[in-house]
């Protein structure tokens, strides 16, 4: 090649490809399940190493996959009185409670238009399977007020297909805000108290001001109510996730 | 407390017992305690040798060993007297056991009739004035007086019971920890005794426990977990029914 000047063209080495480290993004996000985090308590630390070396083993024989509230899981369970001696269970995650080997987590569906919820250990030898068919998030903590909203938003297919996702994607949220049947309901969910972010109320204004009444603004200021657990959470994912690699 | 499976998928409620720097601190011979059988002070945590009298730390320098938070009484058949200064371990157990513990139960201070004995007390409307949790009437008109003993409030709590024949399911040789089956009197890490079950059915049911302890520099070594034959252990897989 000749330049306009006409001396030979200096070399250009091609450009640097830009390299996206998938790995680095994917250990960038870290999630400890919550039944690790121990309560606060005047509790020996001992005994929740001790669990937790037990919850370990059992995760190292059987996959207990990333889920939250609002994700839709399919869970088989060893049943001695079925046909199949299995039992499979597709649901919405609605509650994830208990520390420790006690942690449960409650499925909720409507199967013929009765609404069903079961509640499994997350550590019960019995559980065959558990796969996450879809991973989202919603805005609340725990979702018991499907159980006063109109029932299509309870009911999943019992074979539903898995929702394909990348890997290193972040959870998305599901910002969905769900309506309810008429009042009365079995918690009255617009009162600050819940703190429920996901409903669509179709009160009127006078009532919606009226549960502001019972709002106490002083608790999130509350300093013996605070537990940080952010130290606490990066020694035992440190912990658990070394555990898990050998 | 933990939970804790069976291989048949049951479950069960088990509370962890740590066993914290035991060590034998005296022998009564029969003589001279004056009872059936002979005993052995054993003394539990160790504490601050500060805060008790000289005469108290006697029986611990004796022994050779620091002072203990409380001291035991255990009586012993004449084979099985161990001397002073032995450690006592959690392998002194072994899973498949009965075991009775006793503890100080949770203290709840002065309380009434309802709540310390069980009495229905009284109905909260329909006229009642001033009446809702009273014991009522404590005793007949031809009594003329009220018995010993009768059930009255008072303080409730902070003294010794026990729970019989609760079974060991495993034992952590590391931490020196009995898991045992069921709940325990007591708060939590508060101080428990443990003793071999005295009820009739569980008799015959200790084979071959280490005796008369366990002693760690002996040539026996064990793994350091013990399981019973019927815990579901994490490392196996998941239990089906075929």
């Amino acid at each position: 090649r000749i330049n306009s000047d006409g001396k030979p063209a200096k070399f250009q080495p091609p450009p640097k490809p830009v390299i996206i480290d998938k790995q680095k993004q994917r250990e960038e996000r870290r999630f400890l399940s919550p039944e690790f985090i121990p309560p606060r308590g005047r509790t020996d630390p001992l005994k929740f190493y001790i669990e937790r070396k037990d919850m370990i083993q059992r995760r190292k024989v059987f996959n207990i996959p990333e889920f939250y509230v609002g994700s839709v899981l399919a869970v088989t369970i060893a049943d001695p009185y079925a046909n199949d001696k299995v039992n499979r269970f597709v649901g919405i995650c609605i509650q994830r409670g208990g520390k420790g080997l006690g942690a449960t987590f409650v499925l909720r569906n409507v199967i013929e238009d009765q609404g069903v919820e079961i509640c499994y250990e997350l550590y019960n030898p019995r559980i065959q399977a558990i796969e996450v068919l879809k991973l989202e998030k919603r805005l609340d903590d725990h979702l018991m007020y499907l159980r006063d909203a109109l029932p299509e938003y309870s009911t999943f297919d019992m074979n539903m297909k898995p929702v394909s996702r990348l890997d290193h994607e972040e959870i998305p949220v599901n910002k969905l805000q769900v309506r309810m049947k008429p009042k009365p309901w079995s918690k009255r969910w617009e009162r600050p108290k819940y703190n429920i972010k996901g409903i669509k109320f179709e009160l009127p204004e006078t009532k919606m001001k009226a549960a502001q009444k019972w709002s106490q603004p002083w608790l999130e200021f509350d300093m013996l109510r605070e537990y940080d657990t952010s130290k606490i959470e990066e020694k035992i994912w440190k912990e658990v996730s070394e555990e898990l690699k050998k | 407390m933990m939970p804790i499976w069976t291989k048949s998928g049951k479950k069960h409620a088990v509370t962890l017992l740590k066993v914290q720097d035991c060590h034998v601190l005296r022998y009564i011979s029969k003589e001279e305690s004056g009872g059936k059988t002979s005993k052995l002070l054993v003394g539990g945590k160790n504490a601050s040798p500060f805060s008790k009298s000289e005469s108290a730390m006697e029986i611990f320098k004796e022994a050779g060993v620091p002072r203990k938070q409380k001291v035991t009484t255990f009586n012993v058949t004449d084979d099985a007297i161990i001397k002073p200064g032995t450690p006592l371990y959690a392998a002194h157990f072994r899973p498949g056991q009965f075991v009775d513990v006793t503890a100080k139960t949770i203290g709840k201070g002065f309380q009434g009739v309802m709540k310390r004995w069980g009495f229905k007390g009284q109905p909260a409307s329909h006229g009642q004035t001033k009446t809702h949790r009273r014991p009522g009437a404590i005793s007949t008109n031809k009594a003329a007086k009220v018995y010993r003993g009768k059930k009255m409030p008072g303080k409730m709590g902070n003294i010794y019971r026990t729970s019989f024949g609760l079974k060991v399911w495993r034992i952590n040789t590391k931490h020196d920890i009995i898991y045992v089956n069921g709940s325990v009197p007591g708060h939590t890490n508060c101080l428990v005794k443990v003793k071999d079950s005295k009820l009739a059915t569980y008799k015959d049911c200790n084979k071959n426990p280490p005796f008369p302890t366990f002693f760690a520099d002996g040539d026996e070594k064990l793994p350091e977990d013990l399981y019973d034959e019927e815990i579901f252990q994490f490392t196996d897989p998941s239990v089906t029914y075929a």
